[in-house]
């Protein structure tokens, strides 16, 4: 049965007229697809920040709802029930809703993606794809989907919110290795990582095995280009989506990035042969706003994400096996 | 796995090795360490402007992880001291509210130390240069040291003498810049003697003129504008342009600011640095590239093709005015003589307009106004380009009133876009009126822009000079208004106080423009 766009449309133009002349900016269409009402809710606040920040058309499909539900709020906010609605039906609706010049974003925020028939028929309209796996699944299977996805996909606009969360941490990373210390990337040996959810965990192991050429070896380890072995350990620590410790380890030398106790800061420290003085940054946890605007801007067409991603990917194989 | 191209491609870390995890990371992180001295660190500039700037990129994680600060300045403070004033400083003058405290406030406390010092003492400047040497050993700095003049004009050239002697104008480990606040020199021969001083010291590449209007986020809005879209080039010349007009106004007096602004005046004080790099950024051809070498290199063209004017020539081309007593926003306020620190008697302008042209095959033939006063009705800054009117009455007479399109940048209060065009009132009569487009960043993009000293000491940290004010170009805008600056020095002008704080400004302005978008 196809969804009763009608009234939709008449409302849409009604708010329009009861704006009168002041003007409209619009950067694009936000489409999020959800399925969970959980994960709706906290979609529904974070694309609000999101649409405050880049003016958006949004379309929320709601797949908890029949098609009873259908909420117009303004000229740029429109909810549908979508739940056992069919592809073509999903992706007509937005076809009509959609603003007509600017770019459509997709965020898929439930399981199957690449064997979900919806999100295929959504995704061939949109300009950048966001995915969350970490939202979706703590564990790593959300993950594993998304890397078989983006093989058999290669070229589509792609970005994992789970990924681009890391940002705050890579930088931390990177500033132990800055200067002399770039030698001891050769000689690590082990990798810790305590997280509160799996995907954002594996990012970081992919990141630094695609950074500096590591290949797994093991379920539990990587071969760095000289041979040398570099175990790796993940252990659930702290909320879901936040990172709380990194460690890094030669024979030489220990680096850790954790939260401190306020809970507030990231705590450098090295020891070793780098030795170095402590060091703080604020603990910079980028809101889901932020976070798919950097998707938008320039997460999809990251090298150094594809990279990362398909270095996750070998070791979520190998850890398989 | 490993991903070759990328890693090729990573940035050299200080001393030349390569970090390879540095690849793809925010380029607004600043990665190099370094040193920053602010000579004048007791002064009113530092603690509510500069202060404040480097705790917020502190707080956001933009400053390098190993980074000092050093405070350099006649004001006798111990270190401890010095860091309970930067302390009492951020409580009230961080703009966001947020408070110095906890682990990260130690941490950033830690890396303040302070010299008390005279600046015609070179001791004080080994002092500096060995806590230098101490902070690189203890701190991680690398060697990069960046100084910063925020100190009286006057003092700049003793700094940089002693700076010099105590070779501290470069540094055998890393990087050495300086940046200088304006306003550089206070006509054409004081600019070229501040600038003989400095470039026998620092070579240009190292020299970071600072104008903290340059780094407000619409200012660099315009080049966006002008070069990211194509719709704007093929109208932004004499054919279609029949003027632009530029305007800095402000609704405050001269406040604390007596004693020095009344050896200033509105020309040296806005239309000399902030109103002409609007002009050159609004009138300067494409630059081939972002970078800061091509885009202060179109800067630099475009002054060069506005032709000085001859003494004889001034009033003709320019209109100064004083505010007397007045009301602004419903209160009384006192007129400019009236202010403390001014002349009772004073012959300084606290408004200017400048008409200009440009003599290049774009802007032959159409009027530059510029205008910048205080006390007027209300703060706004804009540049506002008008277009030729219609070539033919197509509706005949009834629509003799129909105006030309103006498109506005709004810089200040509220950064935006508008356009004046013309539309059909519906009905069946062909009666047409103006109607105004209007795109807002705020709401557009509904966030705050980060402040003007954030990004411009971050980009002195970084190297990039984009925002900097190159010296060919504050050479040619001093050589445009000091003949102005001359005439209006020596002609007494028994006309001030010659309009009331929140009126429009002087008539004579008014006359001298073709037109006088109200403030």
């Amino acid at each position: 049965m196809a969804l009763q766009l009608e009234s939709v449309l008449g409302e849409l133009a009604d708010s329009l007229r009861e704006r009168g002349c002041d003007a409209s900016v619009a950067t694009m269409s936000v489409v999020v697809f959800f399925e969970d009402a959980t994960i709706g809710a906290l979609a529904r606040e974070r694309i609000r920040m999101l649409a405050s920040k880049h003016p958006s058309r949004v379309i929320l499909l709601d797949g908890t709802q029949g098609d009873d539900l259908h909420v117009v709020n303004g000229c740029d906010w429109i909810e549908l029930g979508v739940k056992s609605r069919s592809p073509e039906i999903l992706r007509s609706a937005v076809a009509t809703l959609r603003l007509p010049d600017a770019p459509v974003v997709l965020l898929w925020i439930a399981r199957g993606i690449g064997s979900d028939a919806r999100f295929v028929s959504l995704s061939e309209d949109a300009q950048t794809i966001v995915y969350n796996s970490s939202l979706v699944d703590v564990g790593h299977d959300a993950l594993c989907e998304f890397v078989e996805y983006v093989e058999r996909n290669p070229k589509l606009p792609l970005a994992d919110i789970a990924y681009l969360r890391l940002a705050p941490w890579q930088e931390c990373v990177a500033i132990f290795f800055d200067g002399s210390a770039a030698a001891e990337l050769a000689e690590l040996e082990r990798v810790e990582v305590g997280c509160g959810s799996e995907p954002e965990a594996y990012y970081l192991i992919g990141w630094l095995a695609s950074r500096l050429g590591w290949t797994p070896s093991a379920a539990d380890a990587l071969l760095s280009r000289s041979g040398k072995r570099v175990a790796y350990e993940i252990h659930r620590q702290g909320e879901p989506r936040r990172i709380a410790r990194i460690a890094l380890s030669s024979a030489q030398s220990t680096f850790v990035a954790e939260v401190d106790a306020s809970q507030e800061t990231i705590l450098l420290s090295a020891h070793g042969s780098s030795e170095h003085a402590p060091r703080y940054r604020a603990i910079d946890n980028p809101g889901i706003a932020a976070l798919v605007e950097r998707a938008i801007l320039w997460g999809q067409n990251d090298r150094i994400f594809r990279a990362a991603l398909a270095a996750a990917g070998e070791i979520l194989t190998w850890g398989k096996e | 796995m490993p991903d070759e191209t990328v890693a090729r491609s990573a940035p050299p870390t200080g001393d030349g090795a390569v970090n390879p995890l540095r690849a793809g990371l925010s380029a607004d992180r600043i990665t190099s360490p370094c040193s920053v001295v602010f000579f004048g660190a007791s002064g009113d500039l530092f603690k509510r402007m500069l202060l404040p700037a480097v705790y917020a990129m502190y707080l956001k994680g933009t400053l390098p992880a190993d980074f000092a600060l050093v405070g350099f300045a006649r004001t006798a403070f111990t270190v401890d001291k010095f860091r309970e004033y930067c302390r009492a400083q951020l409580e009230l003058f961080m703009p966001d509210g947020s408070k110095p405290q906890g682990t990260l406030w130690n941490d950033f406390a830690r890396r303040i130390s302070y010299i008390t010092a005279d600046f015609n003492d070179n001791r004080h400047f080994v002092d500096l240069k060995n806590l230098l040497a101490q902070n690189d050993r203890e701190l991680g700095t690398g060697g990069n040291h960046l100084f910063y003049l925020s100190t009286p004009p006057p003092v700049f050239p003793e700094i940089i003498k002693h700076l010099k002697k105590a070779e501290l104008e470069k540094s055998d480990d890393g990087w050495t810049r300086i940046v200088v606040e304006k306003p550089f020199g206070t006509d054409l021969a004081s600019a070229r003697t501040l600038q003989a001083a400095i470039e026998a010291v620092f070579p240009e590449n190292e020299i970071y003129r600072i104008d903290h209007y340059l780094g407000k986020e619409p200012v660099q809005d315009i080049i966006a504008l002008r070069f990211a879209n194509t719709i704007f080039e093929p109208i932004w010349n004499r054919n279609y342009v029949q003027y632009v007009q530029i305007t800095s106004a402000e609704s405050l007096g001269v406040e604390e600011r007596g004693g020095y602004y009344d050896h200033a005046g509105a020309l040296r004080d806005m239309i000399q640095n902030h109103v002409i790099n609007l002009l050159a950024l609004v009138a300067m051809e494409a630059p081939i590239s972002s970078s800061a070498d091509d885009i202060r290199g179109e800067k630099y063209k475009v002054l060069s093709a506005i032709e000085p004017p001859t003494h004889a020539d001034v009033w003709s081309m320019s209109a100064r005015g004083q505010y007397g007593p007045g009301t602004i926003d419903g209160h009384a306020v006192a007129g400019y003589r009236q202010e403390k620190d001014v002349a009772p008697d004073s012959n300084t302008e606290t408004f200017a307009a400048v008409k200009l042209s440009i003599e290049n095959w774009r802007w032959a033939g159409v009027p530059f106004y510029l205008r910048s006063g205080k006390r007027l009705p209300r703060k706004l800054s804009e540049i506002a380009v008008t277009f030729r009117p219609i070539p033919h009455r197509f509706y005949g007479d009834s629509t003799e009133g129909i105006e030309p399109n103006v498109f506005v940048i709004k810089i200040e209060p509220d950064e935006g876009i508008s356009m004046r065009f013309e539309a059909k009132v519906p009905g069946p009569k062909e009666h047409v009126r103006s109607v105004y487009m209007d795109f807002s960043y705020g709401t557009g993009f509904g966030v705050q822009s980060p402040p003007a000293y954030e990004r411009l000491i971050g980009d002195a940290m970084q190297g990039d000079q984009t925002l900097f004010t190159r010296w060919d170009a504050v050479e040619r805008a001093w050589e445009i208004v000091t003949p102005i600056l001359d005439v209006w020095q020596n002609t007494k002008d028994f006309s001030f106080p010659n309009y009331a704080a929140g009126s429009q400004g002087p008539e004579s302005a008014k006359k001298l423009f073709a037109d006088w978008r109200h403030l």
